[in-house]
């Protein structure tokens, strides 16, 4: 992870935050985050609602200005200009459309209001047009468009401009299920077609694993965890990021030396390195649900970690199956296939849970 | 149906009812119209048909002159008064600042405050910081059109932002902010998002603005000068001295012109309210 960084560091950074925080009034919206986005990467802004992520990316539109840090775009510091002077364009939650001009009126705001001139506009607005697929809509308002169709004029409007980085503030939470699936896809598409860096803020972890390339974690302002999707749910550094993006369960424990942590019932066990915590420290071991085997007592493998107890419930979900495995010190979720080729056990059944030794993720608490 | 067995007025009294009220309200207008095109010098007796007040009204140079007074006094005073109500309607709705809690239980004074207290007030204001400025520059400055705009303005600003607060409040802040993220200064912003969206609030206002001027008496004889008597001020001063036919005419014309004024905006509204039917119409087909 350190290693993607650096790399990052080294090309020029789309957009590099440098301690940026923002206060309203007495209240801290966002912490001293430090974030560099790199050239043509598709970024997701993760987190709940109100952890400061729209207010991280309204900074960047300048919609909001920081109350401290250095906000660079392709290496030029634009902290406190405008957000008509910055190369950036934004999708607006609610796309935020002129009701009272049509479609090609409203792609080509941003270019009249540049003074380009007539004869480019109107080519360029076509192909903006053409390129969200909403050619033969030209000439309708906002308000006879369903709302896949106003997302992508938004999403036109926006990239007619030619932005360096196009924003996204939760661009597909206003649509219905199936739709959205199919915007995320077109979103997809779009970012490798026009090849410009997208930095998009969504509370859905799993949009934010399938469309980008790399997802920024955010809570009470600050930013927790940067990495691929890959890296977020496998190695989460803390304990809400691993909570936040798919299930697990957290057992208490203190790490020992780089590779051993000792659990809270005195057992020790192999964990991947670890350089967010130091030794000594209290931290917490994340283990998925579908990571952990459950067979028979006494049938774990001796090399791995493992630990015994009792089934206390089971919820039958179709592809798998959920028990609720019952410690003495705790009780742990497992998610096993349902297979013919897999044992099933019901509650009361005495069981042994293991794992890899690289299966789990040392966080901070 | 259950209204059936309850006991309900029947038909013929709800009619003579709105037939009651009708006349209440329209009789005298009709009154109104019908003896201004009598003969007789009494006002209120019928001595035959006749346009002589309308003609003697067109030949009435001092009527006219107030007329004129009049009309130039509400353009320009509503000019005034809609360009600082709007001001004001988007300062207090679309900024935070020092103070803007007070600032916005200030602008509603001039709704609240009596007529009459108005009247003193402005009286008091001119004469005073006329005292002043003639001590300081010299310039014997006295009361006319100026005083009557400027305080035709002062309550007016109010009328104007209320009216048009209540269309900004309607409209969504992002759509300004979307337009400064596609490259628009405040002021296209203004000129291309804000402006268009909240005219229909604006006109209204202006229109509102425009009848208070054109309506007002008690302020403006507390602040006219010689040779600047607006036209109810003139019809007001013509009563105490006895009603002559003239007034009728006068009232008729006023009543003409307030008319098309209101059907005006009547239909404007109309043609939008059916465009925006239309859309949604269309939106619902297409859905």
């Amino acid at each position: 992870m350190n290693e993607i960084t650096e790399s990052q560091d080294q090309r020029s950074a789309a957009v590099s935050l440098r301690g940026i925080s923002k206060l309203f009034d007495d209240v801290t919206a966002v912490d001293s985050v430090d974030l560099d986005i790199g050239d043509s990467e598709f970024f997701a802004l993760l987190g709940p609602s109100g952890c400061g992520k729209t207010t991280t990316l309204r900074m960047i539109a300048g919609l909001e200005i920081p109350s401290a840090g250095s906000l660079q775009i392709f290496g030029e510091e634009v902290g406190s200009l405008p957000p008509n002077k910055r190369p950036v364009n934004t999708v607006f939650q609610n796309y935020a459309l002129f009701p009272h001009m049509s479609v090609v009126d409203n792609v080509a705001f941003g270019l009249k209001m540049r003074k380009i001139p007539k004869s480019e506009i109107s080519t360029r607005v076509h192909e903006a047009i053409s390129l969200v697929r909403m050619t033969g809509m030209e000439d309708r308002r906002p308000n006879q468009l369903s709302g896949g169709q106003q997302q992508r004029v938004a999403l036109a409007r926006a990239l007619v401009n030619r932005p360096k980085v196009l924003l996204l503030d939760e661009p597909l939470a206003a649509l219905d299920l199936k739709l959205r699936q199919e915007m995320q896809f077109e979103l997809k598409q779009l970012q490798r077609e026009v090849g410009i860096t997208f930095v998009f803020v969504t509370h859905d972890q799993e949009e934010a694993l399938a469309l980008s390339d790399r997802i920024g974690v955010m809570n009470d302002g600050r930013l927790l965890q940067v990495g691929t999707p890959e890296e977020m749910y496998d190695a989460p550094i803390d304990r809400f990021v691993a909570d936040f993006i798919g299930r697990s369960n957290f057992l208490k424990a203190t790490l020992e030396s780089a590779e051993v942590v000792c659990l809270a019932n005195g057992q020790r066990i192999r964990v991947p390195q670890v350089d967010a915590v130091s030794v000594g420290d209290e931290v917490q071991v994340s283990l998925r649900p579908e990571r952990v085997m459950i067979g028979d007592l006494d049938s774990a493998p001796h090399d791995s970690a493992q630990l015994s107890g009792t089934v206390e419930t089971e919820t039958f979900l179709g592809n798998s199956v959920v028990y609720r495995v019952a410690l003495d010190w705790m009780t742990i979720e497992v998610e096993a296939d349902h297979r013919p080729d897999v044992e099933r056990y019901h509650a009361g059944d005495r069981v042994d849970l293991w794992w890899r030794d690289d299966a789990v993720a040392v966080v901070r608490p | 149906m259950s209204q059936s067995h309850q006991r309900r007025l029947p038909v013929w009294a709800l009619r003579a009812n709105g037939g009651v009220v009708l006349l209440f309200l329209y009789a005298p207008i009709i009154l109104l119209v019908i003896f201004s095109f009598s003969a007789s010098r009494i006002p209120g007796q019928w001595g035959g048909f006749t346009t002589e007040w309308y003609t003697t009204l067109f030949d009435d140079s001092r009527l006219q002159r107030t007329i004129s007074v009049s009309v130039r006094v509400a353009l320009v005073s509503t000019l005034i008064a809609t360009v600082l109500g709007t001001m004001a309607a988007l300062a207090l709705e679309r900024f935070t600042f020092r103070g803007r809690r007070v600032f916005d239980a200030l602008l509603y004074l001039p709704i609240i405050i009596p007529d009459v207290t108005m009247a003193v007030m402005m009286l008091m204001f001119f004469s005073q910081s006329f005292n002043v400025v003639d001590a300081v520059f010299g310039l014997g400055l006295s009361k006319g059109f100026g005083t009557i705009v400027v305080s035709h303005v002062a309550f007016n600003i109010a009328f104007v932002s209320v009216v048009v607060r209540a269309r900004i409040a309607g409209m969504n802040a992002t759509l300004e902010q979307a337009a400064s993220d596609l490259y628009a200064s405040r002021w296209q912003a203004f000129r291309y998002v804000t402006l268009p969206l909240i005219a229909p609030g604006v006109f209204g206002g202006a229109l509102l603005a425009l009848t208070l001027s054109l309506d007002d008496v008690v302020v403006t004889q507390f602040v006219a000068g010689p040779g600047s008597t607006t036209l109810p001020v003139y019809v007001f001063s013509l009563i105490r001295k006895g009603v002559t036919p003239t007034i009728n005419s006068v009232s008729v014309i006023m009543l003409v012109a307030s008319l098309i004024l209101v059907a005006g905006s009547v239909a404007l509204q109309r043609a939008n309210a059916s465009r925006g039917r239309q859309q949604l119409q269309t939106s619902g087909g297409t859905s």
